[in-house]
């Protein structure tokens, strides 16, 4: 059965996650009675882009067998950069962005080097970045806060303005639906020129249908949280929006570029990469410089967000990020996840601290439960390898 | 198909050497392959054979010495350049990304891509289908990660590269060490079918079968320097023997450099 749907293991345990999200939703809704409500759910959506954003890119570097703790210091110095050339220099915000951009790229050229061509272990380069750079956000402004106020980079953090507003927010929702149609219409046609088994005809159509109305449900709870003073529905969170165009991207270099191929290749058995051919230091190299470009785009979320920068801006990010794509099923060994994964990751993440604090429960139980669950997700992750046969012991 | 042996060698390494610190693997090693040839390379292990053909395959750089490929001087800097030169190699460990299906293995470093630059899935499924059927027609479930095929499928995956991007030119590294006897008559009627086709064959092996059964001549390697090469029918399987173990060259008949052109 399995076999002839075409269901591999990976889409089972995505489908177990996502399980895993409604089961969560729905007893914490039950034990609050406002957890599934359109305010809190727009809150969560947009309060998780930052980790989900980078979650998505840092999926891949563990993939590809390295790791990055510098991302939450490089999205501190990023954005104190960015909040104080345009706070105390009078920049554009354009500009400014640009220039966190270019600060994050060659900290990614330098740290990227150290590991892809001198062969430093990245847990021990980015270690050190993790405190460099957290010193660096330090030392830009002094360690001022720098107050930004420009409505229009506002907007990237969401917020009560930073939205699309119910007939966008339909708009973009119906383009969406109509793309993924396309998309299974097309894929089964493509199959079915070639002569290549075709999953059975209600099978495609449900799950096209399936997504489509998980999509469509999204939109409709947005545009449901609807604020006192302003009689419109908010819509789609502009940092949402940002999120989704994030994953997007990266799922399409990961399923349609040569690129995307080498990162899983080179996570699933180095040295094969190599004899085959695969440029394994630039493949890694642009990697760096991918996820790089991702924390530049989580910082002006970020910033824009606090509506400051801070020195303190992206601390301990690093934990959750990593935590989000681990819960996702990213394996620690490489070779192993999905951009997908981490976005469920994220929001489980998410779900747990949202549903907590509204069960009033203290900031030390919620570590120590976010932290026990991240372990049993590694259990979970373990034992369902093994039951799979991607693991022997 | 008739002159393929009395033309020029194929690929001529001369004189090569490779250290690794203060170890010299390979020592001043000399060896031809001409088209349509199967040449044995012999040796206990750490005897400098597989460097010698990992340095032919672009994985290692040569320290001194020179390739020739069709005549020419040849620059082997990374695999990708002793792939552009229809130099294929089957290692012993397969090379083969465990989490990637069969289809993107065959492909590796080398996909098919669309006008827009994108993965052309449904060319490569296409292309690797045909080729896997040639190999082994029972080999269906294609679409899976290679870690969950046999021995004998992981083996056709990474045979299939050699086929699909019509090599000149193929080394293989103990390519029977991990199959079965079905598995290892399919791998030996490949190498019948190559050959005949005038490819030129390097074969590392330890088993006597194999060389005996396929190779036309054998070289055999003994602490990184060559003990002698010598035409498989002119040497017993105990000479061959005492050449890995002892290092005791045959002077019973003269070495050979060359197929001799009257070689049917």
């Amino acid at each position: 059965m399995l076999n002839r749907l075409q269901i591999s293991a990976l889409d089972l345990r995505l489908s177990i996650m996502a399980g895993v999200l409604v089961a969560m939703a729905l007893v914490f809704h039950a034990f609050t009675g406002n957890f599934l409500t359109p305010e809190n759910l727009y809150n969560i959506a947009q309060q998780t882009a930052v980790v989900g954003i980078v979650a998505a890119a840092i999926a891949l570097i563990i993939v590809a067998r390295q790791i990055d703790l510098s991302v939450g210091s490089v999205l501190g110095v990023v954005g104190v950069l960015i909040a104080f050339l345009m706070y105390s220099k009078g920049w554009h915000w354009a500009p400014a962005c640009l220039a966190g951009l270019a600060v994050s790229l060659v900290i990614a050229l330098y740290q990227g080097w150290l590991v892809a061509y001198l062969g430093v272990p990245s847990f021990v380069v980015t270690l050190g970045g993790l405190m460099s750079f957290r010193g660096a956000a330090f030392l830009v402004a002094d360690g001022k806060t720098q107050p930004v106020s420009d409505p229009l980079f506002l907007m990237f953090g969401g917020g009560l303005d930073g939205s699309l507003g119910p007939t966008v927010s339909w708009a973009l929702g119906l383009a969406l639906a109509a793309l993924m149609a396309w998309n299974t219409a097309s894929r089964r046609r493509s199959a079915q020129a070639h002569g290549f088994p075709l999953r059975p005809l209600w099978f495609d159509a449900g799950l096209a249908l399936f997504f489509i109305i998980v999509l469509l449900a999204f939109v409709a709870t947005m545009n449901a949280y609807v604020l006192a003073d302003k009689g419109a529905g908010q819509g789609i969170p502009i940092p949402v929006l940002i999120w989704g165009v994030v994953v997007m991207g990266l799922a399409f270099i990961v399923n349609r570029t040569r690129f995307g191929r080498y990162v899983y290749a080179i996570g699933g058995n180095p040295e094969a990469a190599l004899l085959v051919g695969i440029p394994v230091k630039k493949v890694m190299l642009k990697l760096f410089l991918l996820l790089a470009m991702m924390v530049t785009v989580a910082s002006v979320v970020q910033v824009s967000r606090l509506n400051a920068g801070t020195n303190s801006l992206g601390t301990s990010m690093e934990l959750y990020v990593i935590a989000a794509a681990v819960i996702g099923g990213v394996a620690l060994s490489g070779g192993s996840g999905t951009v997908l994964g981490s976005v469920l990751g994220a929001l489980i993440v998410q779900f747990l601290e949202s549903g907590l604090l509204l069960l009033d429960v203290s900031i030390g139980y919620r570590m120590v439960i976010i932290g026990q669950v991240l372990i049993v997700a590694v259990v979970f992750d373990v034992l369902y390898r093994r039951a799979t046969g991607e693991r022997m012991t | 198909m008739s002159n393929h042996n009395t033309s020029s060698p194929l690929i001529e390494m001369r004189s090569i050497h490779k250290a690794f610190g203060g170890v010299r693997a390979v020592e001043d090693v000399s060896l031809r392959v001409y088209p349509g040839e199967v040449v044995a390379l012999l040796g206990h292990n750490g005897a400098g054979k597989s460097t010698l053909m990992k340095m032919l395959a672009g994985a290692y750089p040569i320290d001194s010495g020179e390739v020739r490929v069709a005549g020419k001087v040849a620059a082997i800097a990374s695999p990708a350049d002793s792939q552009r030169l229809g130099i294929e190699t089957i290692y012993q460990t397969l090379a083969l990304a465990d989490n990637l299906d069969s289809v993107a293995n065959l492909f590796l470093g080398r996909e098919l891509t669309t006008r827009w630059g994108t993965l052309d899935e449904y060319a490569m499924e296409k292309a690797a289908r045909d080729v896997f059927h040639r190999l082994n027609p029972n080999f269906k479930n294609i679409r899976v990660p290679v870690r969950s095929l046999s021995g004998g499928q992981r083996q056709v995956v990474a045979i299939s590269r050699a086929l699909h991007f019509n090599a000149s030119a193929l080394i293989m590294d103990e390519p029977c060490a991990a199959l079965g006897p079905e598995e290892t008559r399919m791998v030996h009627d490949l190498v019948r079918k190559l050959k005949a086709g005038g490819v030129g064959i390097f074969l590392i092996s330890h088993d006597m079968p194999d060389v005996f059964g396929l190779s036309d001549r054998l070289s055999v390697m003994k602490n990184g320097k060559t003990v002698g090469t010598y035409r498989t029918a002119d040497v017993t399987e105990d000479e061959v023997l005492g050449m890995i173990i002892a290092g005791k060259r045959v002077t019973r008949v003269a070495e050979c450099f060359a197929p001799p052109s009257s070689a049917e």
